[in-house]
């Protein structure tokens, strides 16, 4: 899959030359503020203040439950939100003209079943007035390469249905596209070729929105991510920050008791714990030499020192208390 | 906003269309105008053929306990021994020829009567009754299936994030919908004035007599009528739906509130004189009412067509109006299953 097949150059062009020469106006192309969904006494989202900057891939993470597809909803005008409010592209969430830029998937892609899957692209090209009859093959090579085009959607594989919710979502060309779980039900090669593709939607100033539980593949594509938990947002910000906020370092000294000492009393040390007859020392990972140092000043010298490099998915257990064994959310 | 309208209606088409359940309810609709056609066809021949026929009682017969039987006033009225009855007692013979006699005034006038109902244009507002009953119970399938599918498989979701609009989408489908009702008729109507040639030539020349003779006009006017009368039954089967999510709930309703109503304005108004003036506010009485049609029981008097057409304006535009409220106000959820 190449991003040529999937956008017209010149429509690509000029989304760039728009997010170049209208960067102020919109240089966040999600605002929310104070969003707050209740359902009679559960709080889906929870006073969600958000900001997606323009461009790139934005991950949206967390737990099932968290609120993450309500927030989708509410912003593409599905879900009334209790209070609060969203804009999109500055315009409020929801609105029919502004959501003609904005490609969706939320959740299983949901299609008309007695319709193939290249007469549902018709119909939403059509109801859409999204691009040109023309495109829906590019899509449909694209995605899946049209192979079963004329089958009826209700006879299509999970994978399937995903892919042509994934080709629907580009009908248009849009400026924002959302994707929620767009993975699911694919091979492994289809888990590949879809992130390949997502990574090249996030190029020429489109701005992606995805929401994935596979931690590992987000890591790989999203350049800023935002966690929910709960319906509160509880992190955000691009993924090196986010990581580097919580760097570690792996110790062991010649006098380990003396050492935690010696570091708790460090004003940048957030953190020193025992492990596996060592260290983790919760520190910037750029001052590791005054980590030596200040040992060296006590006599305590350093067998091992190793940088430890957190994967989003740890990040991600921590700060949304998952247990890492049960995947659950801790009570 | 009209052009977009305009487009999500062809669209809906688009849609409706690859669906086998709209053609099979058009296949029924030219059925049963098919039905209303011939029917008045053989009707006209056995009144032709018979002169008329009389029911003898299974008490008037010389050997008792068997079941009615007909016989024609042709034969009694021929003077032909041989075709007289053979089991009936002359008394009774005598008596049912008296009867013959009597009809035989009228008969030039119901033969008239019989052969505009299958020849044009007085064919066409005959068989429109028929199809108009039947029209109710398939645009309330129809309905509820085009609206309900959005819930079950989930796809209002999807249309809703392509920008098109809460109420644009649910005007254009209404709109579709009253326009496929328009078209039904009128397909239904031109396959009513081709089998009614066919059974004109079929039939011969007309009775020779003077009888109410239909109109072209009046055909326009029961086209009109038959149109006008499905609106507030589909507002009403979109209303459930919308409210229920479901088209199932739709297609209940539909079918089974035509029946429902007039079993309840009969039980009640025979318990209690005063639900005849709840009744007159109903919506299948007032339908019956509109088209001057069946639904109007023993000792009952239908509503009038000014107040009809004025009460069926008001459940349109009521049950529309909430259909459209709580499908602007509600959150669309994924899907609920069933299409």
């Amino acid at each position: 899959m190449t991003v040529q097949q999937t956008t017209d150059a010149r429509a690509t062009d000029a989304r760039a030359a728009d997010a170049r020469a209208g960067g102020d106006q919109r240089e966040y192309v999600i605002e929310t503020s104070a969003l707050t969904k209740r359902y009679g006494d559960v709080v889906a989202v929870n006073d969600l203040t958000l900001r997606v900057p323009r461009g790139g891939v934005f991950g949206f993470l967390g737990p099932n439950g968290s609120g993450k597809t309500t927030t989708m909803g509410m912003l593409l005008g599905l879900v009334h939100p209790t209070s609060g409010g969203a804009r999109i592209f500055g315009d409020p969430a929801g609105r029919p003209a502004t959501l003609r830029l904005v490609g969706a998937m939320i959740e299983t892609p949901t299609f008309y079943p007695y319709l193939s899957g290249r007469a549902n692209l018709r119909y939403f090209q059509g109801i859409g007035r999204r691009g040109l009859p023309a495109d829906i093959d590019r899509l449909l090579t694209l995605v899946d390469r049209g192979k079963r085009a004329d089958s009826k959607f209700a006879t299509y594989s999970l994978g399937m249905k995903q892919r042509l919710g994934i080709a629907c979502a580009l009908l248009g060309d849009p400026e924002l596209v959302f994707l929620d779980e767009p993975t699911n039900g694919l091979d492994p090669a289809g888990v590949v070729e879809v992130r390949e593709l997502i990574r090249e939607l996030g190029t020429g100033g489109r701005t992606v929105v995805l929401s994935s539980h596979m931690l590992a593949e987000t890591e790989l594509v999203c350049d800023n991510v935002a966690v929910l938990s709960r319906g509160r947002l509880i992190a955000q910000g691009t993924i090196k920050e986010l990581l580097r906020e919580h760097d570690s370092l792996r110790l062991r000294t010649t006098d380990n008791a003396g050492a935690r000492t010696v570091l708790k009393a460090l004003p940048w040390v957030e953190e020193v714990a025992e492990q596996d007859g060592g260290l983790a020392v919760t520190a910037p990972q750029a001052r590791a030499w005054e980590v030596s140092r200040a040992l060296a000043d006590r006599q305590i010298y350093v067998n091992e020192l190793v940088p430890v490099h957190r994967t989003l998915e740890e990040f991600f257990m921590e700060i949304t208390e998952t247990d890492p064994t049960t995947g659950r959310v801790r009570t | 906003m009209i052009g977009h309208i305009a487009n999500l209606g062809l669209w809906e088409w688009f849609k409706l269309r690859r669906r086998w359940m709209m053609w099979i309810l058009l296949v029924f609709a030219i059925l049963f105008a098919q039905l209303a056609v011939w029917g008045s066809f053989f009707s006209y021949q056995n009144l032709r053929d018979t002169g008329g026929e009389l029911t003898v009682p299974a008490t008037l017969q010389q050997q008792q306990g068997r079941v009615p039987r007909t016989v024609r006033c042709n034969d009694l009225l021929s003077g032909d021994p041989a075709r007289q009855p053979t089991d009936l007692d002359a008394q009774v013979t005598a008596g049912l020829a008296a009867q013959c006699r009597a009809q035989a005034a009228t008969l030039p006038a119901r033969m008239s009567r019989a052969y505009g109902n299958f020849t044009l244009p007085g064919s066409i507002p005959n068989a429109l009754g028929t199809v108009q009953t039947l029209g109710l119970i398939l645009m309330a399938i129809l309905t509820a299936s085009a609206i309900g599918i959005d819930y079950g498989a989930g796809t209002l979701r999807s249309v809703l994030t392509q920008g098109t609009g809460r109420w644009p989408y649910l005007t254009a489908k209404f709109l579709t919908l009253a326009m496929l009702t328009a078209l039904g008729l009128l397909v239904a109507v031109a396959s009513i004035a081709l089998s009614s040639t066919i059974a004109g030539n079929l039939a011969g020349a007309a009775p020779d007599a003077a009888g109410v003779v239909a109109t072209w006009s009046d055909a326009g006017i029961a086209l009109w009528k038959a149109w006008v009368s499905i609106l507030p039954y589909i507002a009403l089967t979109a209303f459930v739906t919308v409210l229920a999510r479901s088209s199932a709930a739709g297609m209940a309703i539909g079918l089974g509130y035509y029946f429902a109503e007039q079993l309840i304005v009969a039980l009640l108004t025979n318990f209690f004189s005063w639900f005849q003036n709840v009744a007159d506010y109903l919506l299948v009485r007032n339908i019956s009412g509109w088209t001057g049609g069946a639904g109007g029981f023993p000792g009952t008097v239908l509503p009038d067509q000014t107040h009809a057409i004025v009460v069926l304006a008001v459940y349109t535009l009521a049950l529309g109006g909430i259909a459209f409220w709580l499908f602007e106000r509600r959150d669309v959820q994924g899907a609920t299953g069933g299409g």
